[in-house]
């Protein structure tokens, strides 16, 4: 009579590709159950449908023991079950406590608009007291940084009266310390009899937080296990099948200067110097929020600096694997073939000015998908939108760096990619670097700098706030993100 | 709890033969609606597959008409979706057609070069004065960020304006003394390349194939399909985006003074003072129907005239009034646009759990 919510021989297609099969999860009140697999294992799907967003085509769903049918997200939610997205689904101008009204219409005898209004004000500054958010309910959504919206979804679905609260990737976003403070949170709430779901892929949240894990490969629950009896070894092996090595980095020596960046201000950026060479990583820490998109926009000539200068010397063959894939990256709607040529149409390679040859296009990005192990590509005239995070990524890289790059921008490369997909881009930077190209990685996540970088640098409030070599100490990287902050 | 037995989901592939099927059950729809209110009105509906179908593509009288009618609509159809792929909402089509067909007129009036090239000069100054009149919000809007929307819009009756001025003025015929210009000499109107076919809807099909290559086969078309994609995608992965989006917008002016000119020297024969209206809006209709591509513009040019004739005898033989013409035309239109639903969606029976 535990269970919160089963979930029992789900099946869900699109379009003839099967998301999920046969798949099962039971979540138990009063537990922190995760839900851990690779990009397009399913797991979201499976939420989406717990969350009544998607319609299963075969399975069945029960809530706290009672078949459910569910017809949309209201249905769900009046059963007690609110998720909260990795993108989050917040009006951008709206207040807080329009967004939270917007989505927990109060009955009609508690008044007009502005009535209810103030009433939600007030519940939203008791519950967010409860919680230790600080949270202004007056304060427009759009003004909020990433972690403060999440807390406002959180608030929003927990005032919608959520007792089984699902949440898709809720650290992706977040720094270690804002990260820590949320799983904390929500810990607090399956303490109190809730049932909290987690959706990730990072192993370390699972096993310092959650009591049972449901691993997912697929389309298929694999195994539920609790993670403080099961290694993480075992764990990588579930979620991908075999193990994944570490690569392997061979000693270099750095060559000419490849990139230099003096006195550069742009928005919060004042006063960024910095030099990377060939043949080297150069590994940019720090917490999001501090002038990384902009550093990134200003190399890439998509935003013009108020002062400084950027000086390239591979002027023309520079790779950018910008964070944001389809903002930046990617057009979604246009085919995988066209996001491969556009890299190189104009160099002439697929034909002149009048004729570009559609086949030489096909065949070329055909070869180069297989080269880089981009998966899930039935036809390369599919659209691009259609793939999963790492092999969008993997295209990103096929097209970038099939023009030999002597320059390498990596912002972010492997944020929301599952593990082996992170090595695979992982593996692409360490070659780049070792046929000689100057490499710019910028991320946030540390481990991800320290086990590639050559060079680590510290970036904090717009600025290079310190330099260390390898292999650099941790808690001093640490400290200099803190310090100046 | 409701039970659910339909799916609504989001197709990720629809082939073009889908598509196409798509349009024929929508169009077929609206059809069927249509002949419903006219049988109501008293058209049996024998007589109106007589009217419609075998009138309107077999009767060479009709046709000859639809496509007299099809040819300036061709053009601004293309004029539109030319620049509705780069996303500029050129809603200036009448002033551009306006001045190509002021620019055309100039060229006879003041009698500029022999008259063997008479005709294509009058092409060329067409095609320059509508390129010149979009050139204005295109740089503003590239400049500045200046809203075209607003910018082409009010444009168009500076541009009618200027023509009034023109046709009421220094441009009157005097002979008749009615406002419009005095009439083109016989070399500079487009001639007929069989009898009653005129040769604008040659030169029509020549510019749809031509929009076509630039669109599909070139480099381009390729850049295009970025910046209409994505423009932000697009300038980070290298497309010119400014210079293409002036060639895209100044192409569509071009396009929209050659309307102008076709309609000016190959149906007035003269500059009137009304010959635009209607266009712009029918531009804009064209362009969405064939999700602007250039080739489809060009069959839904020809759709769009047919139903203009077949209502113009609906109203002189069955006395069917033109307000109901105006929503037969609706109807057919509406359902064609809400086709776009299912050529994205697709609706689908879930066997109960």
């Amino acid at each position: 009579m535990r269970a919160a919510l089963e979930l029992a021989g789900i099946r869900k297609s699109f379009d003839g590709f099967v998301a999920l099969d046969g798949a099962a999860f039971c979540a138990e009140w009063g537990e922190m159950h995760a839900l851990l697999g690779e990009n397009g294992a399913g797991k979201s799907s499976l939420m989406n449908i717990a969350a009544g967003l998607y319609a299963p085509e075969a399975g069945s769903i029960r809530v706290g023991g009672q078949t459910a049918r569910l017809a949309g997200p209201r249905d769900a939610a009046a059963l007690g079950i609110g998720m909260v997205h990795q993108h989050f689904k917040l009006v951008q101008p709206f207040t807080v406590a329009q967004n939270i009204l917007l989505c927990n219409p109060l009955s009609r005898d508690a008044g007009g608009f502005g009535a209810k209004l103030k009433r939600i004000e007030g519940e939203i500054r008791v519950r967010a007291a409860e919680l230790g958010f600080e949270i202004d309910p007056l304060q427009q959504v759009h003004r909020l940084s990433i972690a403060e919206q999440q807390r406002v979804e959180i608030l929003k679905v927990l005032l919608a009266g959520a007792r089984i609260l699902i949440l898709d990737e809720p650290t992706a976003v977040l720094t270690d310390s804002e990260a820590e403070r949320l799983l904390q949170t929500v810990r607090r709430l399956a303490q109190g009899g809730a049932a909290v779901i987690l959706v990730t892929h990072k192993m370390a949240d699972v096993r310092a937080y959650a009591d049972r894990v449901t691993v997912m490969r697929a389309g298929r629950t694999v195994r539920t296990l609790d993670p403080k009896q099961t290694s993480t070894d075992e764990l990588v092996k579930l979620i991908v099948g075999d193990a994944v090595t570490p690569p392997q980095r061979r000693a270099r020596l750095p060559g000419e200067v490849q990139l230099r960046i003096r006195g550069l201000q742009l928005g919060i950026l004042c006063g960024i110097d910095l030099e990377v060479r060939a043949g080297e990583i150069y590994g940019l820490a720090g917490v999001g929020g501090n002038g990384q998109p902009e550093l990134a926009e200003a190399i890439m000539g998509l935003a013009a600096p108020s002062a400084g200068e950027i000086h390239l010397e591979a002027n023309g063959s520079i790779a950018a694997i910008p964070a944001d894939r389809y903002g930046i990256a990617l057009a979604g709607a246009l085919s995988v073939a066209e996001n491969f040529a556009i890299g190189e149409a104009a160099s002439g390679r697929y034909g002149s000015v009048w004729r570009l040859r559609q086949s030489s296009i096909g065949a070329t990005a055909q070869a180069a998908i297989g080269a880089f192990n981009v998966q899930g590509v039935r036809s390369v005239w599919q659209k691009a939108a259609l793939l999963s995070g790492g092999n969008a990524q993997k295209l990103v890289l096929a097209r970038e760096f099939s023009k030999r790059p002597r320059f390498v921008l990596a912002h972010s490369p492997s944020r929301g990619l599952d593990v082996r997909a992170s090595a695979e881009v992982h593996e692409r930077l360490l070659a780049a670097r070792d046929d000689g190209a100057a490499v710019l990685l910028i991320s946030e996540d540390l481990d991800e700098v320290l086990s590639l970088a050559d060079r680590v640098g510290v970036m904090s409030r717009g600025r290079i706030v310190a330099e260390l070599a390898q292999p650099a100490d941790r808690q001093a990287i640490g400290r200099a993100m803190v310090d100046h902050a | 709890m409701p039970e659910r037995r339909f799916a609504l989901e989001i197709r990720q592939r629809t082939s073009w033969q889908q598509q196409g099927a798509i349009l024929a059950a929508a169009v077929l729809t609206g059809v069927l609606i249509s002949t419903a209110i006219l049988a109501l009105a008293g058209v049996s509906p024998a007589d109106l597959l007589k009217e419609f179908v075998v009138q309107t593509f077999f009767d060479k009288q009709n046709l000859q008409a639809v496509l007299f009618q099809a040819a300036p609509m061709i053009m601004i159809g293309l004029a539109a979706s030319l620049a509705f792929r780069v996303r500029f909402w050129n809603l200036g089509l009448e002033g551009q057609m306006i001045w190509g067909a002021i620019g055309a007129t100039a060229i006879s009036i003041f009698q500029v070069g022999p008259e063997t090239t008479r005709l294509p000069l009058m092409f060329m100054a067409a095609a320059a004065a509508g390129l010149a009149w979009v050139a204005l919000p295109a740089a503003l809007k590239l400049r500045l960020g200046v809203n075209e929307i607003i910018s082409t819009l009010m444009l168009n009756y500076l541009a009618s304006n200027f023509l009034l001025h023109l046709v009421y003025g220094a441009w009157k015929d005097t002979r008749t003394a009615f406002p419009h210009s005095p009439q083109f000499r016989a070399f500079e109107r487009l001639p007929e390349f069989a009898p009653g076919f005129s040769v604008a809807i040659l030169l029509g099909t020549a510019i749809a194939l031509a929009v076509w290559w630039l669109t599909d086969v070139s480099r381009g078309g390729l850049y295009m399909r970025f910046i209409h994609a994505n423009p932000r995608v697009a300038e980070a992965v290298g497309v010119p985006v400014r210079r293409m989006l002036l060639a895209a917008v100044l192409v569509s002016g071009a396009l929209a003074g050659i309307a102008g000119f076709v309609v000016a020297a190959g149906q007035e024969g003269r500059l009137t003072q009304g010959f635009f209206q209607g266009y712009g809006f029918s531009g804009i209709l064209i362009a969405f129907l064939a999700r602007n591509n250039p080739l489809a513009a060009a069959a839904v040019a020809v759709l769009v005239a047919a139903l203009f004739v077949t209502g113009r005898s609906l109203q002189v033989f069955y006395q069917v009034p033109f307000s109901m013409v105006q929503l037969i035309q609706a109807i057919i239109v509406i359902c064609a646009a809400g086709s776009e639903f299912f050529i994205r969606h697709r609706v689908r029976r879930i066997a109960p759990a």
